[in-house]
């Protein structure tokens, strides 16, 4: 009877074994790992509009989607449901995905970027349309397999583990109504509506957007330190920003947003890569990898979008890469000038053996409370094995202190050793043993990761007009939106497709 | 010559201040509580210290002598203090005792160094600087120990080696002490044996420190430990007392041979019986063979499928001659065919269908075993099963754990499967718990294979019959991504052990 445990007795044993588990001895070890983008040199050569050799190859394609992210594999989703084969997808790195990048080694697939997406409002229907076609929600029912599993979250504060990010230890009681009444407030913005996913649906200019969310949080008499830490976490994680810099529109938009229909999110070892490769396997023969276009000029009624080794004549483009890069490429481009983007750093941690838990289990998301950065989401997690002995961490660091522009050029200057010193620095506060498990670290910048939806962007006129900018090219990034998530990007690709089969006589 | 003893000063008072820190993190450690245990062993430590120095009048002649010995003796007091106080953890119900004891007398003899220190020292100072030099260099040895014990002994080296480490300092500074006075100790070369003697004895400790745990940890079980391993999964104890076998996998009962069999009938032949001619049967857990020589009597089975996560535990009672009598060599039987993996990734890539599946995990005491109580779990167990074949599954203790036992019911039931919950009583578990489950409908058996020790047909009925302070209370059903179960299991046990 492998079974039946009887904890009576066995109290004092477990406590002493767990006691000498903590009292062995330790040595360091050697850590390998290295910086793997490159891909910023390649963005720079745009910038610096450098001269590009002339493509030896011509073709014509009717459709051309500029991006392998998540908006433009939905654009080429939503245009092959409408039977509409004519198109490619031209892709910068070798590897499509975009933010829903993803690696894979001996332990375990890791995310690079996304890691999950939120369990899809019944309004939300393309994501609904998407989780049905992937199995994910299965006869109307959430499939458990791909929910993240217990336990979700937990926050290390004040030297303990605790469930749950929302801090608890050594919280007062006035603390703790605050966060009700903080609950209570974003529960009433839920139930207007106006906070829809996507934002398009029934989002409306709002005074909200004018101020930001740390001027309405002490507007609104808010002023616990452990409220204030928790939005602010909230707003790095999502937005890779301060509260200070996000419009209290967007920051409402976090909490007010979702309908928790189900415990989840759905989450997978690789992340959103999980995402990402299902629409490859659909759509992988459309994508050219390795195609950065250089340069896109209209030519009577086409377009030619130049590549290093074809120019490419058609006559609708899908603009599906971040909106900023078009001015690096385009004569006469939209004016994007009021876009900002947050830099971020993650890394992944190749673990040969997990760190030492007392009496605690590592969750899925794992925060620190007080750090810089944002934690880690555990690869394994979602494996189905009783007993996990190695893993990969992604750890996720928003740069969101200081300006955009500053932390950009911190994540140029410094090294490999530098971030690595930095990430085994903030770990060792919950793990003292953490040096002795990391056999790698990996580590991805990001100069331009993500959208942030600043004070008074988000229902700027600007913004708006962004999303109807041109006939023949098109815009699909999710920065459209002033934030990068999933349910935008995807909302932004089918919507581009929509117009460009429009354009076609297709619709 | 005079600093080199101020030298001696400082370290002689690291060494003091390391073995009150090492009782009272020992103590924190063992007995929880770090509030109170650091303020009373701190303020024993440092009554004890007070009792020192007052004896320290009634020592008149051979200083030197007198304090090399107690340098020796604080050596292997202090020294051994983590050890001693871990094997009598283990061994004593007196630990607290003990440590006051052991607390008291390095106090006492700690509190002795310093003014026989002075002493030593007053010829070759004047009072007031005597006493300004010997203090400073006593403080400052207190200052080096505090940083050095968190951030370098005990990281590095651990309560039991950290000790014996600065125990070897303190024998070293009495070797050292001989040297430097060789003109005021008597008997200089015994003093020095003595000194040798007293590292020699720390050294093998030193050495043998992982060793003198792994003793400890046997002798906490109450019975003598025949076989003790620790694989790579879990660390498996076989006790042995009189005519009872005790099974623990990390510590937990699994079983005692005096009454394993009421639990392996009642887990097996209430199911089994009520599927005439079963012939394929699935084993989830249970490597120790006992439900699969239960599954053995009957003739109808032509194959037996054990999935159990740890080679070790299976080889093991595959070979042992006592474990492999307890179960009359089942795992080495043609019919049984063992496989060594992980039970719920292995039924999502084998495709195998069996009239009868036995679940036989270890309780959910953590979400990493709860995964093996969702609603995934059972669903994607019920695509193994035959149409007309019945599982079941030990579910924890339906008196203990109630909710805990009811949300396995309700979540075999979400699953979409008939639930049939049941119970035995296993003396040495108490009130025990199952659920046999299905797509049919189930009545129990009126007949049982020959040569039972517990059930008889009679009986079974009775078995599903719930107590009033055993019957089904609502709970949520456990699943992956909202593990309630495991919560349930946690309070309700909880509640037992207090």
């Amino acid at each position: 009877m492998s079974g039946s445990g009887k904890p009576l007795r066995n109290n004092r044993r477990e406590f002493l074994s767990a006691a000498l588990v903590g009292l062995s001895p330790k040595t360091s070890r050697p850590v390998e790992g290295r910086l793997i983008d490159d891909s910023h040199l390649l963005g720079h050569k745009l910038r610096d509009r450098a001269a590009f050799p002339a493509p030896k190859q011509q073709a014509r394609v009717p459709v051309v989607i500029v991006g392998g992210g998540i908006s433009g594999l939905s654009a080429a989703w939503w245009l092959r449901k409408k039977r509409f084969s004519d198109f490619i997808i031209l892709e910068m790195e070798h590897q499509a995905g975009g933010n829903s990048r993803w690696g894979e080694n001996e332990i375990s697939a890791y995310p690079w970027a996304a890691h999950y997406l939120p369990v899809p409002n019944r309004d939300s229907t393309l994501v609904r349309e998407l989780c049905e076609e992937f199995g994910l929600i299965e006869n109307g029912r959430f499939n458990e397999l791909h929910l993240c599993h217990s336990p979700q979250e937990r926050l290390f504060l004040h030297g303990r583990w605790q469930e749950g990010i929302e801090p608890d230890t050594g919280v007062t009681r006035e603390q703790r109504l605050e966060f009700r009444r903080f609950e209570e407030r974003m529960a009433a913005f839920a139930s207007t509506g106006l906070f829809s996913i996507p934002l398009e649906l029934r989002g409306k200019p709002s005074p909200l957007d004018n101020i930001s969310f740390e001027q309405w949080l002490r507007d609104q008499k808010f002023d616990s330190p452990y409220l204030d830490w928790y939005v602010n976490y909230a707003c790095r994680d999502d937005y890779g920003a301060l509260a200070r810099d996000t419009s209290a529109w967007a920051g409402i938009h976090y909490f007010a947003s979702r309908q928790h229909e189900e415990k989840g999110p759905f989450t997978w070892p690789e992340g959103n890569g999980w995402l990402a490769k299902r629409l490859l396997e659909r759509l992988g023969k459309f994508v050219r990898p390795s195609s950065m276009v250089n340069h896109l000029e209209r030519a009577g009624r086409h377009i030619r979008v130049r590549t290093e080794q074809v120019e490419y004549q058609a006559q609708a483009v899908i603009w599906a890469a971040p909106t900023f890069l078009l001015r690096y490429v385009l004569e006469d481009p939209p004016d994007a000038s009021g876009m900002v983007y947050s830099p971020w750093l993650t890394a992944n941690l190749t673990l040969d053996r997990l760190p030492r838990e007392r009496n605690t289990e590592p969750a899925w998301d794992n925060v620190i409370y007080d750090s810089p950065a944002l934690g880690y989401v555990v690869a394994t997690h979602q494996s189905l094995r009783s007993v996990i002995s190695k893993s990969v961490w992604t750890y996720y660091w928003s740069l969101a202190e200081g300006t955009p522009a500053a932390n950009r050029q911190l994540l140029l200057n410094k090294d490999w050793s530098y971030w690595k010193e930095a990430i085994f620095h903030d770990l060792e506060k919950a793990h003292p043993d953490i040096r002795q498990c990391v056999s790698r670290i990996d580590v991805l910048r990001l100069g331009h990761a993500m959208a942030r939806p600043v004070t008074g962007w988000m229902w700027s006129d600007k913004r708006r007009r962004l999303g109807d900018w041109g006939t023949d090219i098109v815009l699909a990034n999710s920065d459209l939106s002033g934030m990068s998530i999933f349910e935008e990007a995807q909302y932004h690709g089918v919507r581009a497709a929509t117009r460009v089969l429009h354009r076609l006589g297709r619709a | 010559m005079a600093f080199l003893l101020l030298i001696s000063t400082f370290l002689i008072a690291a060494c003091g201040l390391i073995y009150e820190l090492l009782a009272g993190t020992l103590a924190s450690y063992l007995l929880g509580d770090s509030v109170l245990q650091f303020s009373t062993v701190i303020g024993s430590y440092l009554f004890a210290m007070g009792i020192g120095s007052f004896l320290s009048r009634y020592i008149g002649r051979g200083l030197v002598t007198r304090f090399v010995t107690i340098e020796l003796m604080v050596g292997l007091l202090g020294g051994f203090s983590s050890t001693i106080l871990f094997v009598a953890f283990a061994y004593t119900q007196g630990f607290r005792l003990l440590l006051y004891v052991l607390v008291i007398f390095i106090g006492a003899l700690v509190g002795l160094e310093i003014p026989l220190m002075m002493r030593i020292l007053k010829d070759r100072f004047e009072f007031r600087d005597l006493v300004a030099q010997v203090l400073t260099f006593d403080y400052l040895g207190a200052l080096g120990a505090s940083l050095v014990f968190p951030l370098w002994l005990v990281p590095q080296l651990g309560l039991v080696r950290g000790a014996i480490f600065f125990g070897i300092l303190n024998a070293a500074v009495a070797l050292w002490t001989t040297f430097l006075f060789e003109d005021r100790v008597g008997a200089a070369l015994r003093l020095r044996v003595l000194c040798l003697l007293v590292m020699a004895a720390q050294g093998i400790g030193m050495a043998y420190s992982t060793h003198i745990l792994d003793i400890a940890d046997s002798a906490l079980y109450a019975d003598e430990v025949i076989l003790a391993r620790t694989t790579k999964y879990q660390r498996i104890v076989l006790t042995k007392w009189k005519d009872d076998l005790r099974l623990f996998l990390n510590s937990h009962l699994q079983f005692s041979s005096r009454d394993e069999r009421r639990y392996h009938e009642a887990l097996v032949h209430p199911g089994l019986s009520a599927v005439p001619g079963a012939r394929r049967l699935l084993v989830l857990g249970g490597g120790d063979g006992l439900a699969v020589r239960e599954l053995l009597k009957y003739p109808s089975v032509e194959s037996i499928t054990l999935v159990d996560l740890d080679p070790e535990m299976t080889h093991l009672f595959s070979t042992h001659p006592i474990l492999k009598g307890l179960n009359q060599g089942s795992l080495t039987a043609s019919r049984v065919k063992v496989i060594n993996a992980d039970a719920f990734p292995w039924l999502e890539s084998h495709a195998g269908v069996y009239d009868f599946i036995v679940i036989d995990f270890p309780d959910p005491t953590s979400y990493s075993l709860g995964k093996l109580y969702t609603t995934a779990f059972y669903r994607l167990m019920a695509k193994h099963l035959s149409e007309g074949g019945l599982a079941v599954a030990q579910s924890t203790s339906p008196l203990f754990a109630r909710q805990s036992f009811w949300s396995i019911a309700e979540t075999m039931k979400q699953a979409g499967l008939k639930v049939y919950p049941y119970h035995a009583y296993v003396p040495s578990f108490g009130e025990w718990g199952f659920m046999l489950a299905g797509r049919r409908d189930y009545q129990p058996p009126t007949h049982l294979p020959q040569g039972l020790h517990f059930l008889t047909a009679a009986m079974l009925p009775s078995l599903f019959q719930f107590p009033a302070d055993m019957g089904a209370v609502p709970a949520e059903p456990n699943r992956l991504n909202d593990q309630v179960l495991v919560r349930y299991y946690e309070r309700e046990w909880q509640a037992v052990a207090k």
